[in-house]
């Protein structure tokens, strides 16, 4: 055991080098503002009509490294859902006791936080926010609600079983969506819509519904694992 | 300065969380430090990509304002998703330990798992 301790430690110690050495190398081989980004910066807003140049490039230029990390998600939250399916589950939520406060401010937050949720996702091509950060939002008002109600009551509303077939079909037009523009005689993965006009709220070409669904398959994601979470170990 | 500072800090908190990955043995803070190992790397990624009185890439209209490198926050929006995603699915299967040896120390599972297959 000991001798395992000190080899990981050496195999740390190596490794932090490394991370050194790596950054050292960035540092030297390429200006740290980056040539790239100053491309993008000039190119993006006439090319894709978005005034976020960071979701400009997530979800045109690198649409594709995108969709793969939609797909990891999905993943996970299958992982999440098939191990704990396994899991003994416990009998009954406990319901956290009523308490007036907990109940009253959620009936207060609940509706704007969603609101939140909805606008970030909605308009990630214009300002700071987009579908992972909206949905998460959601997400989160729905665990507000859950901590206020109990998560089988929730639960009961808001999962089953419609939101099971919403997210897998969202997965499906989410990776069927990049091919679409080939149907219509365009170039794939962005040829969709045309780019518009930067700033506007319809602008960006493709990139708001690409938001929209990730929104909604981000949102669907948080609230199962939440609540996948909830309804195994008992409590919240 | 700000670039500098933001990658020494992210190789210490990088060193501090692998460490801890290694030397502790409850796997719940195994998994934090895998989280702090996370974040430092992303914050060496944005402060790669910082500069002096750079704002955020984000367009208003018109003229060249001094923009802060959109790549890297790019990059690490898709490593946020990605942690969040390894970070769910690593408790579950601490879950499933725990439920099994009731415990989350990682050495007493390791033992308990030498004393089961000798059985």
């Amino acid at each position: 055991m000991r001798h395992r301790r000190i080899g990981l430690s050496i195999y740390a110690i190596i490794l932090v080098c490394c991370f050194c050495g790596l950054v050292i190398a960035l540092f030297s081989y390429q200006e740290p503002t980056g040539q790239l980004g100053a491309i993008y910066l000039s190119r993006a807003p006439s090319e894709t009509g978005a005034a976020n140049i960071v979701t400009a490039i997530y979800l045109n230029y690198r649409l594709y490294d995108t969709l793969f990390e939609i797909l990891i998600f999905s993943v996970a939250v299958l992982g999440v859902r098939f191990y704990l399916s396994d899991y003994r589950e416990k009998e009954i939520v406990e319901k956290i006791p009523e308490s007036q406060i907990v109940r009253t401010s959620a009936d207060l937050f609940f509706p704007p936080i969603f609101l939140i949720g909805i606008y970030l996702t909605l308009s990630g091509h214009l300002s700071p926010g987009g579908g992972f950060s909206g949905g998460v939002v959601a997400g989160t008002a729905l665990l507000l609600c859950a901590v206020a109600l109990g998560a089988n009551t929730v639960g009961k509303r808001f999962y089953e079983p419609t939101l099971r077939w919403l997210e897998w079909g969202v997965l499906l037009v989410v990776l069927s969506l990049p091919l679409l523009p080939i149907v219509v005689g365009r170039l794939p993965f962005t040829g969709l819509l045309p780019p518009g006009t930067m700033g506007k709220v319809i602008s960006g070409g493709s990139i708001p519904i690409y938001n929209l669904l990730i929104g909604i398959k981000v949102f669907i994601g948080t609230w199962v694992i939440i609540h996948y979470f909830m309804r195994h170990r008992g409590e919240v | 300065m700000l670039m500098i500072a933001g990658v020494i800090v992210a190789v210490i908190l990088f060193g501090i969380g692998l460490l801890g990955m290694i030397f502790r043995r409850d796997l719940i803070i195994k998994l934090l430090s895998l989280g702090l190992v996370n974040g430092s790397v992303m914050l060496c990624l944005v402060s790669l990509g910082s500069r002096a009185d750079g704002i955020a890439p984000i367009i208003r209209g018109p003229g060249n304002a001094d923009y802060v490198n959109p790549l890297p926050q790019a990059l690490v929006l898709s490593a946020i998703v990605i942690n969040f995603a390894i970070l769910a699915l690593a408790l579950v299967f601490v879950m499933l330990l725990v439920e099994h040896y009731h415990s989350t120390d990682s050495q007493r599972i390791e033992h308990e798992i030498k004393r089961e297959r000798e059985l």
